[in-house]
């Protein structure tokens, strides 16, 4: 009995430096951030109560409401491109020789930053000695300005074509990683019985791709809703904050204008949209954890 | 014969299937390619080459080392790189320490409570990073860790322990119980057999956490940026990122700064890359 009790203050003992880390810089800052979210605060004096009239101001301002539209075109698009196209590339991967070669290629982007990555795609888009515009004018025969980072919407979709060459690779990765663990057997067996590879695809692979999907599609919809290194690096937001996600709004009000209040209330929307969207994978994941327990 | 047929038609297929595959490989190779190849040549260009060139004619002089000397000069990424060296030798160990402390203590010594802690801990990987800046930019500017390097390595090891503690304890539960045991009747207590039976067991995870959470302090811009402000603060992402913009260095500089910059992940990236499945699969609320 002495000894169990030893064992649990050891164990208390040592889980307490990164408790206390954790809970004093996230956790209870986390919390501050929701009350502050119901104040009005410009940085210097004391927070003014003044219940829920930032999130009603959300409502009504247009600034707003474009980076909330444009973070859903972010999501939407990072579904379509780096996680569809991650998933494509994964499976034409494995039906070719050299497909090694092609994996590093589409991979290296990872071991760059988003700000190294935001700097790479200027070079590309700007609209004046850009190389994409030098490229299209070689091809073309003719001068082609095409202004692809100052005309909205079009930046926002540049800057997704920038996240699609940073992003792609690690959708790839996981879907590789989940189409080696599938047996051969099913995908024979629906050869035999007649199944063309479009079906056996649709009716054999992805059925048993479902786990693997199930990861790649949190972890994608969770980044990109907190999309900002790569829009900051690229755009500032700008111009007239036409390409601002809700991370960059939340920078932006918080510590430019230093509306500490409204930025918190932005914060706080991200995150109830992020629990929401994460709460699901985060509890199949822990209960499926429990079984080792 | 017809069968033959049948079988010549398939082959024929398999043939154009296989060549669309390859088309759009190599498309999307060199899609991948473009901009890497253009930022090379970016970086190795002078400026008066830069201005006075096609973007694609190779430079008249190798300017890429004297592009190095003024980025170094002009933009003090000297003080900047070593900054986030420090915060990747400082936060980086920090995290390892107390996450594996941690993950032992919770797994293996089983307090009351155990699970409760693990996800007090864990939830700290729930919220975006928005969600503690305001607070925490107000807490250092109070307690005086505003624009201090300590400030810097404490809030970069918060931020990395829930991901690690999640990595060390699925390491944990997979160590059989009789190792311990064994320990135990040796005479060992709880310290002493975390330091000789599991911490030299713990290689796999702790690179995992490495890769992760080192490319992770040096990616880093959203902190750095909040809560320093001067030079031999702020971390080299912060100094990188404000060459770009209105008022910023020429691209050849930017390039430059990318090239030397991008040097410390790729390396770990070659290094421990095959661990960065087994990260990866656990990890959806990593950055």
């Amino acid at each position: 009995m002495r000894e169990r009790t030893k064992y649990m203050w050891a164990g208390y003992l040592c889980v307490l430096p990164a408790l206390v880390l954790v809970v004093v810089l996230l956790l209870i800052p986390m919390l501050q951030n929701l009350y502050y979210s119901f104040t009005s605060w410009d940085c210097i004096g004391v927070p003014q109560w003044i219940g829920l009239d930032n999130y009603k101001e959300l409502l009504n301002d247009s600034n707003f409401f474009v980076s909330f539209r444009n973070t859903v075109i972010w999501v939407a698009a990072t579904l379509l491109l780096p996680v569809l196209g991650g998933l494509l590339i994964a499976i034409f991967i494995r039906e070719i020789k050299g497909g090694n070669i092609f994996k590093s290629i589409i991979f290296f982007p990872l071991a760059i930053s988003f700000v190294s990555t935001g700097i790479i795609w200027m070079n590309m888009f700007t609209s004046n000695g850009g190389v994409l515009n030098g490229l299209l004018s070689l091809a073309l025969g003719e001068e082609v300005t095409i202004r692809w980072l100052t005309e909205a919407p079009r930046n926002t979709y540049s800057m997704i074509a920038a996240w699609t060459w940073q992003q792609t690779g690690t959708n790839m990765v996981l879907f590789l990683m989940g189409l080696t663990t599938i047996p051969r057997d099913p995908v024979e067996a629906a050869t035999i019985d007649g199944a063309n590879k479009w079906q056996s695809f649709r009716y054999v692979t992805v059925p048993m791709l479902q786990p693997i999907t199930t990861v790649v599609i949190a972890q994608a919809l969770v980044n990109s809703f907190k999309t900002f290194d790569l829009i900051y690096v690229i755009t500032r937001g700008g111009p007239y904050r036409s390409t601002e996600t809700l991370a960059v709004t939340m920078y932006r009000e918080s510590f430019t204008m230093f509306r500490m209040g409204y930025g918190a209330s932005i914060a706080v929307v991200l995150s109830v949209i992020i629990i929401v969207i994460s709460g699901f994978y985060v509890r199949r994941q822990i209960s499926k954890d429990q079984l080792y327990y | 014969m017809e069968k033959e047929i049948k079988k010549k038609h398939e082959k024929n297929n398999i043939f154009t299937y296989r060549s669309f595959i390859y088309l759009f490989m190599l498309i999307a190779a060199i899609a991948w390619i473009t901009p890497l190849y253009f930022s090379f040549l970016t970086a190795f260009k002078s400026s008066t080459d830069f201005a006075s060139q096609q973007f694609y004619e190779l430079p008249t002089s190798f300017a890429f080392f004297q592009n190095i000397a003024e980025v170094f000069d002009r933009y003090r990424f000297d003080e900047h790189v070593l900054s986030s060296l420090l915060y990747m030798g400082g936060g980086g160990t920090l995290c390892i320490m107390f996450a594996c402390l941690a993950g032992y203590g919770i797994v293996r010594l089983k307090p009351k409570g155990n699970f409760i802690l693990f996800m007090l801990i864990y939830s700290g990987t729930i919220f975006p990073f928005q969600m503690y800046l305001i607070p925490l930019f107000k807490f250092y500017n109070n307690v005086g860790l505003y624009n201090t390097r300590l400030g810097i390595v404490l809030v970069f090891t918060a931020i990395t322990i829930p991901f690690a503690l999640f990595v060390y304890r699925g390491f944990f539960v997979t160590i059989p119980r009789a190792i311990e045991d064994a320990a135990r009747i040796d005479g060992a207590g709880p310290f002493k057999s975390f330091l000789l039976v599991f911490v030299p067991q713990a290689a796999a995870p702790t690179a995992v956490v490495m890769l992760f959470q080192w490319s992770w302090i040096w990616n880093d811009l959203l902190f750095g940026m909040v809560l320093s402000r001067s030079n031999n603060v702020r971390p080299i992402m912060v100094a990188l990122a404000s060459m770009s913009g209105t008022g910023g260095s020429s691209i050849t500089l930017q390039m430059t700064g990318v090239l030397i910059t991008s040097i410390p992940t790729v390396i770990l990236f070659l290094t421990l890359k095959k661990h960065f499945i087994a990260g990866m699969s656990g990890a959806t609320s990593l950055k």
